[in-house]
């Protein structure tokens, strides 16, 4: 008896205990709220670009043409959108002076850049800094570049580039160079040399004439060089041409046989390339230090288009061995190959990423063709482009954009370069003065 | 004489017992009726004896007034009426004869009746044929991707760089009037990327399964019964009142005050924060990285930027981490530069809120 009753007066007790301690805590502190956020947007992220601020009438054109540059990198990507000058309520005229940051939020600027230039012994010196306008707040430290007058562009692409970094995580693609194959002239009789270009089509200049036809110049890990194919002497052959001195030479040549489609390994010192002998094309390996060659493949299909991996371990290459053409994966140094192409249609031109997370690829399919990236295992294909002739991806040096190129139909139709994201958003022409094929994206210039 | 003395008394003691304390055997209650009443006050009641109070005297009627005559008799004329003008109608003229008169149309001629049964040729394979893919068509790329789709604005709206939300003036409002102004329109969103390979989708080709309900938590094992003793149920009551103390103290300084925020006070800071929360710049490694944010709150529902800070991080390196970091602060001091959306009666409840931004469903859309 007298335990029940001790239980029942307990039961009574403790949760006059619990709400008299718990009101007594709570008039001392409240805890945080917790809520999950997994829905966002995307959409391209606002910014300015005043006019960089110059130091003297000479260099008011270069900061003016800077900004516009830097600018139209960034907007290009798709992942900024500039604010109209004409919109600014405040004007940058100190470089050194605090930034309004109310100003710029009131017109909705997200990152704000701001620059000087100055001309100081005939040197170009371009100074910027990069604010993130709602945190009040400087985002990295400032930088300054200084070069040749005549190098404005460059230096407006690597402030867009630092830009891009310290914004997005990755680093940029801006201050790189593509060559491509400029083609003039009607489909039946077209005119095609080498050029090579700054990435957004500025600055175009041409490395062989029209004599001979030209095919898929690459360029080398470092920049410096460039392989291609080219039919001058009637066959195809490899040529490397050093972009500095416009100097080439033949880089492979055997007697009765064809070799195309070259690219470099990562590191330089090899080049893969398909050779054709005896009705049977396969993958070979130069070492450019002795000149030796290694056969990879020997089956008795058509191998070609190789291409390694960033580490330089695996190769991924094209094939028709199964009976259609379709993708393939092998050791760098030749093995059983692993088919990853499992799709409809048919897959060709390879190309591993910088990043080395996925390939990118042509595939024809029901009268289309198709640029689009899958993961090196072949899983995840997601087709980012549709036309009546895509071909020839080539990657961004970063690894988040892929510029090919785009035929359109009939005796008259064109063929130009494009880009987009691997997303498949931000498809968009690259400006050349002619038509254009087989890009080729270099490295970021030093 | 003695029998009888004690006869006499002990009858005279009975009596006597009898008449005080009633000790003959109980009878039967006496039956009685129960009824219920109800107690009423007494307007309640002043008002039910005036509803049954009998209406009081009705007054005499009024003498009826008769109609005053009128003072003169017109007197009526007793000649008929005239008789009313005959009309005569004007004769219309004859129209001219037609110049050329309408032309009988000629019979029809004699349709050709076949008795063979006609033949119906027999559609061909694509009656329903598809478009030619140059002619389908082709999705309309939204550049805004954002979980819920927004219609393109109508073609007079004009983008605007800064975001205004429309002025309506309130009534009774007795602050200087304000100039009624139109909300900025929102901008075209699509739910997710449609490149240029992916076909036109007008009608959803798959429905979304929805999510399972969450398994109910395994109940645990219920311990044998095992007898209990007084010492063991002494010490089994002791023990939980110690911890009952124990964890209202631990947890008190963590309680928040005031009412919880009800599930659409919590719905609508989430959807709010999201709004802003733009992962389109983010380089893939900071799409994989997941941050905890701290943020401190103002009374108004504004967020005190100084304070927002990451807690922790998860899914990814300290660079992107910090890309991610930045993304989210972002988003909290844009969307909250107006004050969210919470109830300032619960403030104890929001002073200080950690927000977890997952981007996982957001990687490829």
């Amino acid at each position: 008896m007298t335990l029940f009753v001790r239980m029942f007066l307990v039961s009574l007790a403790v949760p006059l205990l619990l709400a008299a301690a718990t009101s007594s805590g709570a008039q001392a502190q409240s805890g945080p709220l917790r809520i999950e956020i997994t829905e966002g947007v995307i959409e391209p992220l606002p910014f300015a670009t005043p006019d960089f601020v110059a130091d003297s009438a000479q260099a008011a054109q270069f900061g003016r043409d800077i900004a516009r540059v830097i600018a139209a990198n960034l907007t290009g990507t798709g992942l900024f959108r500039e604010i109209a000058p004409s919109a600014f309520i405040s004007q940058i005229s100190d470089f050194s002076a605090p930034v309004q940051y109310a100003d710029w939020k009131a017109i909705n600027a997200q990152a704000l850049i701001t620059g000087g230039v100055s001309l100081q012994g005939g040197q170009l010196v371009v100074q910027f800094r990069l604010y993130d306008v709602f945190s009040n707040a400087e985002l990295g430290s400032g930088l300054q570049f200084a070069g040749p007058p005549e190098g404005w562009r460059r230096m407006a692409h690597k402030v867009a580039d630092a830009v891009y970094s310290r914004i997005t995580g990755e680093s940029g693609y801006f201050d790189s160079r593509v060559v491509f194959v400029s083609e003039s002239g009607p489909k039946n009789d077209r005119r095609k040399r080498l050029a090579i270009m700054d990435y957004d089509g500025a600055n175009v200049q041409y490395l062989t004439d029209a004599s001979s036809i030209v095919l898929a110049p690459r360029f080398s890990p470092t920049g410096d060089r460039v392989l291609y194919t080219s039919y001058e002497g009637g066959a195809p052959r490899i040529y490397v041409l050093d972009v500095g001195s416009v100097q080439r030479r033949v880089l492979e040549q055997q007697d009765g046989a064809m070799s195309f489609a070259p690219r470099f390994g990562p590191d330089g010192t090899t080049v893969v390339y398909s050779l054709t002998q005896g009705g049977n094309t396969d993958i070979f390996k130069l070492d450019l230090a002795n000149g030796q060659t290694q056969r990879l493949t020997s089956a008795p299909s058509i191998e070609t288009a190789p291409s390694f991996s960033p580490d330089g371990s695996r190769i991924v290459f094209e094939s028709d061995r199964s009976g259609t053409q379709q993708l393939y994966v092998m050791p760098a140094n030749g093995g059983e190959a692993q088919r990853i192409s499992f799709g409809q249609g048919r897959y060709g031109t390879p190309v591993w990423s910088p990043r080395g997370d996925l390939i990118a690829f042509t595939k024809q399919n029901r009268g289309r063709f198709h640029i689009g990236v899958m993961r090196t295992d072949g899983s995840e294909e997601r087709l980012l482009t549709a036309s009546f002739l895509d071909e020839g991806p080539t990657w961004a040096p970063n690894g988040r954009v892929i510029m090919f190129a785009r035929e359109t139909r009939g005796a008259q139709g064109s063929v130009s370069l494009y880009s987009v994201d691997i997303t498949g958003r931000n498809l968009r022409p690259v400006p050349t003065p002619e038509g254009a094929s087989d890009p080729a994206w270099s490295p970021l210039q030093n | 004489m003695e029998t009888g003395t004690y006869i006499s008394g002990a009858a005279h003691l009975a009596l006597i017992g009898w008449a005080l304390f009633g000790i003959a055997p109980n009878p039967e209650p006496l039956p009685f009726e129960v009824q219920e009443v109800a107690v009423i006050s007494s307007a309640e009641f002043a008002a039910l004896q005036a509803a049954q109070r009998p209406p009081g005297p009705v007054a005499e009627p009024a003498a009826l007034i008769p109609p005053e005559a009128p003072a003169e008799v017109p007197e009526l004329p007793n000649a008929p009426d005239p008789e009313p003008a005959q009309i005569t109608p004007d004769v219309a003229e004859a129209p001219p004869p037609d110049e050329a008169p309408i032309r009988t149309p000629d019979p029809l001629p004699q349709a050709e009746v076949s008795e063979a049964p006609p033949e119906i040729t027999p559609p061909g394979e694509d009656v329903a044929a598809l478009l030619p893919l140059d002619q389908r068509p082709q999705p309309r790329p939204a550049e805004r991707i954002a979980p819920q789709a927004v219609a393109p604005p109508a073609p007079e709206a004009i983008p605007d760089e800064i975001e205004r939300e429309a002025v309506v003036p309130e009534e009774g409002e007795r602050a200087a009037p304000q100039e009624p102004q139109e909300a900025t329109a929102p901008e075209e969103a699509a739910p997710e990327i449609v490149t240029e390979a992916e076909e036109p989708a007008g009608a959803p080709t798959r429905s979304i399964r929805p999510s399972s309900r969450p398994a109910r938590p395994t109940p645990a094992a219920a311990p044998s019964p095992e007898p209990q003793t007084a010492d063991a149920v002494n010490e089994a009551v002791n023990d939980a009142v110690a911890e009952a103390l124990r964890e209202a103290q631990t947890a008190a300084p963590s309680a928040p005050s005031g009412p919880p925020l009800s599930a659409g006070e919590r719905d609508a800071l989430r959807v709010a924060v999201s709004s802003c929360w733009n992962v389109g710049s983010l380089s893939t490694e900071a799409l994989q990285t997941t941050v905890v944010v701290g943020v401190d709150m103002q009374e108004d529902a504004r967020p005190v930027a100084g304070s927002i800070r990451m807690l922790s991080f998860s899914g990814g390196s300290e660079a992107a981490a910090r890309q991610a970091f930045e993304a989210a602060r972002r988003a909290i001091i844009r969307c909250g530069s107006r004050g969210f959306q919470l109830p300032a009666e619960k403030y104890g409840q929001w002073r200080e809120i950690e927000m977890t931004f997952n981007p996982e469903n957001m990687r490829i859309r």
